[in-house]
């Protein structure tokens, strides 16, 4: 594979891909719509976006994406989900009990702080590489993280509660970091694909966000 | 602002146009529901509107899908089906 660019997909069944595409291009990073299984071979990272997770598991499984994400984190390369991407990625569901890839020690439970008039916008705060970083946090019917397993690292709180987290090569947000300008969350996800991809000795060439 | 996109989408090939022509989301009532085989109809239109850009899954999701919901013609219809002589 050329490896000019960073190369990152967002897995585009439905949901917020097309606001993640754009948050990417503006890091400096190619972004690619996801739409098959065989298209992860071509992109060192994925982004699993915000939108309607029941959904979204149907046309994962229709599609065989199961089987194929799962060997995707196997081989060390990153995933980043936001709100439902999270939701598919966690060990545990619930409201209601639900399949997810159980690749982040994370249990959620799904709409927590309501109904649409319960989404909200605040000001945050995420810890990045030791360094505490302001961070504009949008939650649109959001889940809560109500568990998390010993090694996962929290990044970010709202509250007393987890609300950004990582283990290992998995990224996740119950915000949507692509509905606002500031680049930060996707800067660091980019950093993470750069320094996978250079363990993997896959020649990931560094973007913007890791110089 | 969101393009959510409605009003006479009738099979899969519709709703593919209509993203490819720029809408975010599509949204199928009637379309579906006067459909003879509403179920399968609805699968093969949320398969391609995620797929619109992708001819073979469009041909392959537009297969056996039975009958379509029925077009009306503007000049057959009645007279008192007519919009512009309801109200006064």
């Amino acid at each position: 594979m050329a490896t000019d660019v960073v190369r990152i997909g967002v897995l585009a069944l439905q949901g917020d891909f097309d606001r993640h595409a754009k948050a990417l291009a503006r890091c400096g990073v190619e972004a690619v719509e996801v739409r098959k299984p065989e298209q992860l071979a071509d992109v060192d990272g994925l982004i699993m976006p915000g939108g309607e997770s029941t959904t979204l598991l149907k046309l994962m499984h229709e599609w065989g994406f199961v089987g194929a994400l799962q060997q995707f984190h196997a081989e060390g390369r990153p995933l980043f989900g936001t709100c439902a991407g999270l939701i598919l990625l966690a060990r545990d569901v619930e409201n209601p009990r639900q399949f997810a890839l159980g690749l982040i020690d994370v249990g959620v439970e799904r709409n927590a702080y309501g109904r649409q008039r319960e989404s909200f916008e605040t000001q945050g705060s995420v810890t990045l590489d030791g360094r505490a970083t302001p961070v504009e946090m949008v939650f649109i019917r959001a889940p809560r993280i109500r568990r998390v397993g010993a090694g996962v690292e929290t990044l970010a709180r709202h509250g007393d509660e987890p609300v950004m987290a990582r283990q290992g090569s998995v990224l996740v947000a119950t915000f949507h970091p692509e509905l606002t300008d500031d680049p930060t969350v996707h800067q660091y996800f980019c950093s993470m694909v750069v320094r996978a991809g250079a363990r993997r000795g896959a020649g990931v060439p560094p973007c913007e966000a890791s110089l | 602002m969101p393009n959510f996109s409605a009003g006479g989408i009738a099979t899969p090939a519709d709703a593919a146009l209509m993203m490819q022509l720029g809408a975010e989301a599509v949204f199928v009532g009637s379309g579906i529901f006067k459909s003879s085989d509403p179920a399968k109809r609805a699968k093969a239109i949320v398969q391609a509107t995620t797929h619109f850009k992708d001819p073979a899954v469009l041909v392959r999701v537009s297969e056996d899908l039975g009958e379509a919901m029925a077009g009306i013609e503007t000049s057959k219809l009645a007279e008192k089906d007519l919009m512009q002589t309801r109200g006064w």
